[in-house]
């Protein structure tokens, strides 16, 4: 007896598609979230530039009875000045790809265009404070390295060179409740880490340390927020800057971001934040065989407020995932 | 037809080593003429070409002697010194660890320079940035204090040796030399250590007299005259009078300096300095290098309001940054800006390794292609 089986009768097409695509693995852009959003004017030259005035001096003197006027001072303005910048990326597809595939590839082509310009647009930034920011290394940690791992005292001691900086908070605090195993948010700054310091933060917990988890109510939690540490609220993303093998001792370096309100300022060009360009392959060569798909956007980017912004670095206590 | 390749040309002086190349695209096919060892004939590389296909770091080249004794050679990316494309785009990016090894050390010259020395070649050219880890010569001495900052690589003496900008003399230091854990020192290049300038520098000396401070820092600083700068120095070096805050003036009003002159990349002058007291890199014991911080000076904005000056060549020329791979300023792809003004100084490109760079100041020409298509 022969049995007819799928080894001499297959199926004539043996895929199927799956109703819908798989997720991009893509991580939380938190850089462009702190930033003051400014747009300069289009025809208005290469570089946009800030002014802000001086403090004058508080006239604690007092004047006497001689009928003289103090001498008059001199106001002083600061100027901060940020050059545009240009940049764009595209595809060229074949119009038989675009005839022949089942999928809609211009949609999600563009779709993925679109997210890498924005995750460009958080890399500068975040590349931007890298190198414009100055640094405060963890002193507080117990790994014997430079910098070390984070101990408590280093948030304490980023947190208060804010506030005596004069800084502004982000966020205002959040009241305690009574509910087990929570406790009261202290208003904050935020600080930008990565995701892979989030062992050494876990560590931390119980000590003024609190996950978003244990907020009296977390509807003020960004997604990417991981928790709060005294004057501190820490967003994480995988894509926060890290130093491979750049310690004193050769470890990783984590440049963890500390900033208040207005310390940097995202600058995009009026009428050119975002074009998602398709052209169609008319415009090709003589057969009109590609297509192309492509973004381009204009950015600048500053420190507005050099007193509110500090990259805090660190390693991590274990080195092991 | 070709109509997506895109083609550059150009020409550019030898750094006597890694050469870096600025081009508007990653190109999969390269070729340079040394002119210099043309003329020279004396069995230096003469012409070198790469395609994308041999890998990064390989070179096909022609050597040229006198009389017919002409080479071709091939190095292969295995070996590497050829040709590398480059997208200088993303910071924090190093090369590889280069231990000093079993001969190798760190000699404390004299007040203004170290000298490093490698057991293998080191491959680093003038203007290259350096970063140091596991500067110890015991477990409880060494150099650690200066493990973490960024260097300039001021001059290579020979390919196992260079030399960069400290306070040699300095009593907290102790050299590394051969034997014991030198072994474990090492440094790495950084990559592309300038890609937005100007940005945050690390003094190793501040002086000042008469209302001048002058100030020497590790790696260039990227500033231009009118630049309007800060000081951040821990205590432990002195010189708390820059500090940016505290002001005991006006309370909360941060003090700023504006840069008078630019003597050089590492080195700048202010005006209106306070008195400060003195200002050492000394100060911290090998011992406090755990948690140690480091005094920085910052931009923090520009009096300026023009653009940079005309050199005979553009009307209208693009700031120029030190980015890491000549002692000299170089352009980038910018428009027309501000001096003094923060600017995106990222890049692509390729590096002319150093196999086929030739010597220092070879004249170079250059042309590269990125092709519709490879297969």
């Amino acid at each position: 007896m022969s049995i007819t089986n799928t080894g001499n009768l297959g199926p004539l097409i043996l895929q199927s598609l799956a109703p819908a695509m798989l997720y991009v693995p893509t991580p939380t852009m938190n850089y462009i979230t702190i930033a003051d959003k400014v747009s300069m004017p289009a025809n208005g030259g290469t570089t946009c530039r800030f002014m802000r005035p001086r403090a004058l001096q508080p006239p604690t003197i007092q004047l006497g009875n001689s009928g003289i006027d103090p001498p008059a001072q001199v106001p002083q303005r600061d100027i901060l000045d940020a050059q545009m910048a240009f940049f764009g990326t595209g595809c060229i597809i074949n119009e038989q790809v675009i005839l022949q595939d089942q999928e809609g590839v211009l949609a999600w082509i563009s779709e993925r265009l679109a997210v890498a310009m924005r995750q460009a647009e958080d890399l500068i930034l975040r590349d931007y404070i890298v190198s414009a920011a100055s640094e405060i290394n963890c002193g507080g940690g117990t790994n014997g390295d430079n910098p070390t791992n984070f101990g408590l005292s280093d948030f304490s001691l980023v947190s208060t060179t804010l506030d005596s900086n004069n800084a502004y908070k982000f966020m205002s605090g959040i009241e305690g409740q009574l509910a087990i195993g929570s406790g009261p948010i202290r208003s904050s700054y935020f600080m930008l880490s990565s995701t892979e310091l989030q062992t050494d933060f876990d560590s931390l917990t119980g000590q003024g340390v609190f996950n978003n988890w244990n907020y009296p109510n977390n509807t003020s939690a960004l997604p990417s927020e991981w928790g709060s540490i005294y004057n501190l609220r820490i967003l994480t993303s995988s894509e926060a800057p890290v130093a491979r093998g750049a310690s004193a001792n050769g470890q990783d370096v984590y440049y963890n971001t500390v900033c208040g309100k207005q310390a940097v300022t995202h600058i995009n060009q009026d009428g050119y934040s975002m074009n998602l360009i398709y052209r169609d392959p008319y415009y090709s060569g003589m057969l009109a065989q590609n297509a192309t798909l492509a973004v381009k956007f204009a950015q600048s980017q500053l420190l507005t407020q050099d007193t509110a912004i500090r990259n805090v670095l660190s390693t991590r206590l274990s080195t092991q995932f | 037809m070709a109509e997506y390749s895109r083609l550059a040309s150009g020409s550019i002086l030898s750094a006597g080593g890694q050469t870096a190349v600025i081009c508007p695209f990653t190109p999969n096919f390269i070729e340079i003429t040394n002119t210099t060892e043309i003329t020279a004939a004396s069995g230096g590389v003469t012409r070198a070409y790469w395609m994308t296909d041999m890998g990064q770091g390989a070179a096909a080249y022609v050597t040229t002697g006198a009389g017919p004794a002409n080479g071709s050679n091939f190095v292969s990316a295995a070996t590497g010194g050829g040709f590398t494309t480059i997208q200088a785009a993303l910071s924090l990016q190093y090369g590889a660890k280069i231990l000093l090894g079993a001969s190798g050390g760190i000699a404390k010259t004299n007040g203004t320079t170290l000298t490093v020395t490698t057991t293998t070649a080191h491959g680093l050219v003038p203007g290259n940035w350096v970063i140091f880890q596991n500067l110890y010569e015991t477990s409880t001495i060494g150099m650690q204090t200066l493990s973490g900052i960024p260097f300039e690589v001021l001059t290579v003496g020979s390919p196992t040796t260079f030399t960069i900008g400290w306070v040699g003399t300095s009593a907290n230091l102790t050299a590394i030399t051969a034997g014991g854990l030198n072994v474990n020192a090492s440094f790495k290049q950084i990559l592309y250590p300038a890609l937005y300038v100007p940005g945050v520098a690390f003094p190793w000396t501040i002086t000042v007299s008469g209302g001048i401070g002058t100030v020497n820092t590790t790696a260039p600083h990227n500033f231009q005259i009118g630049q309007e700068i800060a000081f951040r120095i821990p205590s432990v070096y002195g010189a708390q009078e820059l500090n940016e805050l505290p002001n005991n003036i006006i309370p909360a009003s941060p003090q700023y300096f504006y840069v008078a002159t630019v003597p050089s990349q590492t080195s700048f002058t202010f005006n209106n300095a306070p008195g400060i007291t003195a200002f050492s890199v000394a100060n911290p014991a090998f011992t406090t290098f755990s948690g140690l911080r480091f005094a920085q000076v910052v931009a923090t904005g520009d009096v300026n309001s023009g653009g940079y000056p005309y050199t005979g060549k553009s009307l209208y020329p693009s700031p120029t940054v030190f980015n890491g791979y000549s002692l000299n300023a170089v352009s980038t792809i910018n428009g027309p800006g501000i001096q003094g003004a923060y600017i995106n100084a990222t890049w692509q490109g390729f590096i002319i390794g150093a196999t086929i760079a030739g010597a220092l100041n070879d004249q170079i020409y250059w042309r590269a292609y990125l092709h519709d298509l490879n297969t």
